[in-house]
Order: C-alpha cells, then sequence, then structure tokens
C-alpha cells in the first residue's frame, strides 16, 4: 500500500503535469490559427507534450532525490515536474526568456537544471549514456546517488540506449533506465520497428532485471520503481523498467495525426491514470474536496508559472555570443613558459 | 459565353471529411490565371487544421480567376477560383 | 537561369518538396531496384514532405519506415548499394548525423576508394538541414562544410524546386554516394512557410542537372556574392534592394559543393573584383573559408575586396531574437555587400 501522502504527492505532480501540457498547448497555438505557422506565437520552435506520460514520471521520482540525476529526452516536461525543477524558469525557457533555465539558449527539448541533476537532450536515446556516467561518478566516489535515463520506445533500437544497458550492467552502476512506451514513435508503431513487443526484455540480454509496468498506474509504477531505484542505491546495479503509457496529443504540435487510427487516439483518451489515481485517493479515505483543492493548486501553480514566464525579458541578441565555454578560451593559462629542449630548434641561439 | 461553362471550384467540396475547423489557409498554388490545365491536376494546396488537401482541377479548362491567393484565409464553402471549362 | 530553351513556357509551378518527390517517383518506376527508407517516411511522408505521397504508389516494401537506428538502415543502404540496388535513406535531420556517422564517412564515403575502385556505393542520403524556426542547437543545423570536407560523398543542395528535381534525377543514377541536403524553409511546407523563390516552373517530364555547375540566379556587375540554399533567396532579396541604391549583386547559387563549379565563381569575381560569401553553416574551417581560399589561389589579382557571412561558431541558440543574430539575414548580406564599397 502507498502511503495518502505519496499519493497526493503523486496526484499533485500529475494534475501539475497535465495542465502544464493543456496550458502550453493553448499558448502555442495563440497566433497559429487558422494557418499554423511555426514560426508565429509566443512559444517558438516546436513542442512535444507528454499529456498521458505523467504516471510513469511521477512514479519513478517519488524515490528521487535532489542529488540524483535525471536525463529526459525530447518530450520532458512531465518528468521535470516530477523531478522538482523550477517550474517558473523552466516555463519562461520554453517561451524563450532571459530568465530561462538557459537564458532561452536551449528551449522545451533541452532543459537543464543542475540544482535537482536534470539534464535533456532530444537527440534519441543519447540521454542514457550521460545517465550512465552520473552513476559512474556516484559509483567511484561511493555515494549513494542513482540516475534514471527516460526514453521512449522509440528509443530501444538505438545503439546508445543498448551500449548504455551494457555498460551499466558490467559495472554495476547504480542507473534505472525507463522506457516510456506510448505505442508511437511519430508515425510509426512499436510492432513495425521491433519484434519484441515487451522492450523490458532487452534487459536479459545483459544480465540485468527487467519489468515491465502493463498500464499507466502510478501506484504501480511507484512500487516497480522503489525497487529499482533502492536496488541501484544499493550498490546491486542497473535495471530496465518499462511502463505503458498514452500518447493524448499529436506527437508534436502540429502534428496531423493522419496515419493514426480514430479508436486509437480515443482509447489513449479513455485511459485517464489521472481519474485511476484520484479513484485510488478516495479509497484511501481522501475527501472529494481535498482532490478538488490539489488540483486547484496545482493549476494556479501553472497558471502563475506561465504569467510569470510571459513577462520575462526577451534574451538580448549580443548574449548569442556567450557560453560556448565557461572558463577562458586559452585554457587555465595565458602564458607559456620555455624549456630547454635537447635538439629544439626553437631555442636556437642566433637570432 | 457560348461553348465554355464557368465552374467555382468550391473549398466546402474538398474539406477534410474529420476537421472541425471551418476556417483555412491556401499555402500553394500551382498554376496562374490564364493557365491551362488538364482534368485532375494539382491547382493548389490548402491547409484546414495541419492537414493539407490537394485541389485538383475538376475539368479540363483556363483558369480564369484566383479567388484566394497564397497564404489568404478563408471560411468553409468560399469559392477559391474559378474555372473556364473548355 | 539554367534552364532549357523550350518552345513553350512550362507554367506548372511545384514547391521543392513535389519535385524531389516527383523525381523519386519517376526513378522507382524506371527502376525496381530503388527503394526508400527512413523514419517516418511512409505513412507520414516525410515529416518534411520529403516522400509524400508516395507510400500509395509504391507500398510500404518500398517507401520503408525503419527503427529509429541510423547506424544500422543507414549501414544497411551501403551494404544494399554495394550489392548493386540503389538505396536511398532519409536522415531525418542532419544534425543526427552523429548517431550514423561512421557509416557515412568511414563506410559509405571509403569502400570505393579503399576497394580500389572494384567496389561503389551508389546511394543517396537525403536529409533535411537549416534553421530559422527555432528549433535550437540540435535541430537546426546545415552542417554543409563537415560533409563537403570528407571525401567520397557528393554534396547537392537545391535552392529551387526546378533544381531540386534536375539534381535529384542526377544523384539517383549517380554510381557513387550522394548526399542530398534539403532546407526545410524551402520545401512549401504548409506550416512552415517558405519565401518567394523556390517554388518555380518544373518539366512534367525527367531531366538531369549535372554536379559542379553552379547557376548565376542573378546576373550584375558589381559584386558577387557566393551562397547556397536558402541564402539564395536572401542574397536575391538582398541584390534587389541593393539594386535600388545602384549598387548592381550577382548571385551565385553553388548548387552543389562537391563538386564544386571554382569557374563559375572565378568568371564572376574577374567580372566585379568583389566576393561575398554567406552560408549558414558555422563560419570558421567551412564553406566560406573555402571559396574564398579558392578564388584568392587562383585568381588573387582580380580580388579587390572580400567579405564572409556565416553562423558566428556558436551553436544554434532557441530564442527568436538568438537565433536571428547567429542566421545570416537578408539585412546582414546587405550590410556586407556595402562593407566592401562598390
Ligand atoms: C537520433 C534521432 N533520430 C530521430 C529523431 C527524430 N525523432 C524525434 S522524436 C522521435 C520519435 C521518438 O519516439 P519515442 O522514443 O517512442 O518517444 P515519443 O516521442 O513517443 O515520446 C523521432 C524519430 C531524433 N530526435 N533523434
Amino acid at each position: 500500500m502507498v502511503q495518502a501522502s505519496k499519493l497526493q504527492t503523486m496526484f499533485t505532480d500529475m494534475v501539475t503535469a497535465r495542465y502544464y501540457e493543456e496550458r502550453l498547448q493553448e499558448e502555442y497555438l495563440e497566433g497559429k490559427q487558422p494557418a499554423f505557422d511555426i514560426s508565429a506565437g509566443p512559444i517558438p520552435g516546436e513542442l512535444h507534450l507528454a499529456a498521458g506520460h505523467e504516471a510513469s514520471a511521477t512514479g519513478v521520482c517519488q524515490h528521487l532525490r535532489d542529488d540524483d540525476t535525471v536525463t529526459a529526452p525530447h518530450r520532458p516536461h512531465h518528468i521535470a515536474i516530477a523531478k522538482g525543477v523550477d517550474l517558473n524558469r523552466m516555463t519562461a525557457e520554453i517561451f524563450g526568456r532571459e530568465t530561462g533555465l538557459s537564458k532561452g539558449k536551449g528551449g522545451h527539448m533541452h532543459l537543464f537544471d543542475p540544482e535537482v541533476n536534470f539534464a535533456c537532450s532530444g537527440i534519441i536515446a543519447e540521454g542514457c549514456p550521460p545517465a550512465v556516467g552520473a552513476g559512474l561518478a556516484a559509483k567511484k566516489r561511493n555515494e549513494d546517488s542513482v540516475a534514471v535515463a527516460f526514453i521512449g520506445e522509440g528509443a530501444v533500437s538505438q545503439g546508445a540506449f543498448l551500449e548504455s544497458l551494457n555498460l551499466a550492467s558490467v559495472q554495476d552502476l547504480p542507473v534505472v533506465f525507463v522506457i516510456e512506451d506510448n505505442d508511437w514513435a511519430i508515425s510509426m508503431p512499436k510492432d513495425r520497428v521491433t519484434d519484441v513487443a515487451d522492450a523490458s526484455q532487452r534487459a536479459g540480454g545483459f544480465d540485468m532485471p527487467g519489468e515491465r509496468v502493463d498500464s499507466d498506474d502510478a501506484t504501480a509504477v511507484y512500487d516497480a520503481a522503489k525497487e529499482a531505484v533502492g536496488r541501484a542505491r544499493d550498490g546491486n546495479g542497473p535495471t530496465l523498467l518499462e511502463v505503458q503509457v498514452h500518447r493524448r496529443m499529436g506527437h508534436f504540435m502540429g502534428d496531423p495525426e493522419s496515419y493514426r487510427p480514430e479508436e486509437d487516439s480515443a482509447a489513449a483518451k479513455n485511459r485517464d491514470s489521472i481519474e485511476r489515481l484520484a479513484s485510488e485517493l478516495r479509497a484511501a479515505g481522501i475527501e472529494d474536496e481535498e482532490i478538488d483543492e490539489l488540483r486547484e493548486n496545482a493549476h494556479d501553480r501553472v497558471d502563475s508559472a506561465i504569467e510569470w514566464a510571459k513577462d520575462q525579458p526577451q534574451p538580448d541578441p549580443e548574449d548569442a555570443y556567450g557560453d560556448v565555454f565557461v572558463g577562458p578560451e586559452s585554457g587555465v593559462t595565458t602564458t607559456e613558459t620555455t624549456h630547454e629542449l635537447a635538439g629544439d630548434t626553437r631555442a636556437g641561439g642566433d637570432d | 459565353m457560348s461553348g465554355t461553362d464557368r465552374l467555382e471550384i468550391n473549398t466546402a467540396d474538398v474539406w477534410p471529411e474529420d476537421a472541425d475547423e471551418d476556417e483555412g489557409v491556401v499555402t500553394n498554388w500551382f498554376t496562374s490565371e490564364g493557365s491551362q490545365v488538364e482534368e485532375g491536376d494539382t491547382l493548389c494546396e490548402i491547409q484546414v487544421e495541419k492537414v493539407s488537401v490537394d485541389v485538383s482541377a475538376p475539368a479540363a479548362g483556363t483558369l480564369s480567376e484566383i479567388v484566394r491567393d497564397e497564404d489568404d484565409e478563408f471560411e468553409r464553402g468560399d469559392i477559391l477560383a474559378v474555372l473556364e471549362v473548355a | 537561369m539554367a534552364q532549357q530553351d523550350s518552345a513553350q513556357a512550362i507554367d506548372r509551378e511545384l514547391t521543392m518538396s513535389r519535385a524531389m518527390v516527383e523525381a523519386i517517383a519517376d526513378e522507382m518506376r524506371a527502376d525496381e531496384e530503388v527503394f526508400y527508407m527512413g523514419e517516418d517516411v511512409a505513412d507520414y511522408g516525410g515529416i518534411f514532405d520529403s516522400t509524400q505521397g508516395l507510400l500509395e504508389e509504391f507500398g510500404h516494401d518500398r517507401i520503408m519506415d525503419v527503427p529509429i537506428s541510423e547506424t544500422a538502415y543507414i549501414g544497411a543502404a551501403v551494404g544494399a548499394a554495394q550489392a548493386g540496388m540503389r538505396p536511398i535513406a532519409e536522415l531525418m535531420f542532419v544534425d543526427f548525423f552523429g548517431v550514423g556517422m561512421d557509416q557515412i564517412y568511414n563506410q559509405m564515403a571509403k569502400n570505393t576508394y579503399m576497394s580500389g575502385a572494384s567496389v561503389n556505393v551508389p546511394m543517396v542520403l537525403t536529409t533535411a538541414v537549416g534553421g530559422t524556426y527555432n528549433d535550437a542547437a540540435q535541430h537546426s543545423q546545415t552542417l554543409y562544410g563537415t560533409f563537403a570536407h570528407l571525401p567520397g560523398m557528393k554534396v547537392v543542395v537545391p535552392s529551387t524546386a526546378y533544381d531540386a528535381k534536375g539534381l535529384m534525377h542526377n544523384a539517383i543514377r549517380d554510381d557513387d554516394p550522394v548526399v542530398y541536403m534539403f532546407h526545410k524553409r524551402l520545401m512549401g511546407i504548409g506550416w512552415m512557410p517558405a519565401p518567394d523563390g523556390p517554388k518555380t516552373p518544373v518539366p512534367e517530364e525527367e531531366y538531369t542537372i549535372p554536379f559542379g555547375s553552379a547557376d548565376v540566379k542573378r546576373e550584375g556587375e558589381d559584386v558577387t556574392v557566393v551562397t547556397l540554399g536558402l541564402h539564395v533567396h536572401r542574397a536575391i532579396e538582398a541584390a534587389e534592394d541593393l539594386a535600388e541604391d545602384g549598387i548592381d549583386a550577382e548571385v551565385v547559387d553553388l548548387r552543389t559543393l562537391v563538386p564544386l563549379d571554382t569557374e563559375t565563381i572565378l568568371e564572376s569575381v574577374a567580372k566585379t573584383g568583389r566576393l561575398v560569401v554567406v552560408d549558414e553553416d558555422y563560419r570558421s574551417y567551412g564553406v566560406t573559408s573555402e571559396i574564398v581560399a579558392r578564388v584568392a589561389e587562383e585568381d588573387l589579382a582580380s580580388l579587390e575586396a572580400v567579405s564572409r557571412l556565416a553562423v558566428p561558431d556558436v551553436p544554434i541558440p532557441y530564442a527568436r531574437p538568438l537565433e536571428n543574430e547567429v542566421i545570416p539575414a537578408t539585412e546582414d548580406i546587405k550590410d556586407a555587400v556595402r562593407s566592401i564599397g562598390s
């Protein structure tokens, strides 16, 4: 049994993430109707929303501390929220503002918050190796922090993922790989790109434990992740976890989804993990008013983050040139000591 | 005029089936006013709710008038162009 | 424009994506051995419309969606090509090249040479390039210079529908590997409106455009602007504005980087004496330096003034003011031309 207070935290994460995506969708479409021009409206660039993925992020991140590392893919908002990334600054980043997490340089697919050890990559599966590296650092330093790499099921045929499984396994590193299986990789259904329906089976080939949570049930994810994160924290090596989630929206905003059967979209919308968790809250004796209040507080937090973000200044164009390196270009020195080297022609004394 | 028929090309005839939206935009014209077209030639491309639809010539003839230009918005039932059927 | 004289002017216009697709479809009809592999190329029709409509005619066997495994499917294209087929493999964004680069530059590009030309690799690697829509550092690069730098692959960068079709025919029929880099902003996609220019009249029949033949897209006497891809259109726009101030700019569209048509550039510079090179790739060690170096080597005497304009050696930032700062704009081209006098 998951404690009532945990259920409440998970519910809060989930409604925050869901409402966040719904609000971003609205903001993103501002100025994009009827003509959908990707360059119009207040939010720049592409936008991959994660409505339907919430149970996986919250169920896993409940077991994480700020010093645990999380890497997320191109669809990162729900994971960032569950990991405790600063919501205001993340939102400002998504709106491309100066006070954003990355001063407007990274954007929605590239959120970095070192305060809570959160990072992203927009390149499929490429967040896995750095997560392995975070696990390696923890092991070398004898710390009990862990690393979690989130990916989509589309990433399980990628070398960076498979190589990471192997490296984490052979080095017994404290890493949990979490596959969010939403059945689709853009327009490609899983069965067209892999013969293995349950990707947690990939673990077997690397002699590590693998488990699949077959429904996007936050408490089932919570239980599975408890074991996986616990194993990593105790120094017993990596785990591969797959969680069934659902894609309630298009792959990205502007995806006409012409490839997707109507029934599939409808089924995704009907399977609501948030409602499922709400009934668990009720079963745990939490009153409806309290549930509504959790929901309202979450909505208020999102609304105020968006309002704050939209009020933030645009970056100064000149800022584009900074931040390529953190240190001086010349390295740690600007001078070169001279050494007498045998046969060194530069040192020759006739000049 | 004798021997020719004016055929209006109506957006309602090509509206994507599952679109809820009643507005769209012309994304591309592939022919210009005065051009001869064959039946089935793609005349233009419109976008409704992010879905692109090719509009083809219902008959051979001359494209006598483009009513909605590239980037113009329109509503369901608006006329895109007029074809003088040969 | 390097178009053939024909009795009747062609007035059917196509977007660049439709022109590319028309060439691919023609080649697939003519040769059973041509097939297309990539992510979201079948049912989706290519994220940037690069394969729109092909699935309906050719089916999933020849328009193949592949797993997100760039190393495996690009490498498989190399293998199928060496077996004599004519695969086209699509890398959805050029920025993803890192994932499959070994297959591209150590296998595809080198197997011919390493085998003493006993093996050849007749494949096309198509890929989307470019920014201007705030997709940030991992989805906005052109990387023209990277591919052109490594020997063993031809590198094609069309800027109009007319060129796109003729170059695609030539690419698929080529017995050597060709990297075909199409700029997203030029494709004519509904959700990413193209500038005026890439949509052109396109003949229905097939035709080939030779590689290594740059196209003078606008003739001028005072200054030569050498560029490619999206920036051909920005340069033409700049030239029209400059013309109002009495500066007559010639715009040379490279069309292919490998082989490079140095001759056309030299002829133009011999006439104008002034060279501006505009590129959407990083400034250092890239296309702009290469063009300037070639002119300097071959005809230093004609070269009175030089300027180059490119992305200033920073990753492409996300926010609009930042991205606009680093990608050369029409105004920047005008400034560069003015800065070297006339
Ligand atoms: C190496 C690489 N190849 C292709 C892409 C383009 N791409 C972005 S998201 C995506 C689909 C990913 O599917 P999945 O991993 O299942 O995650 P989902 O989007 O469904 O959450 C693809 C192919 C990419 N970003 N990186």
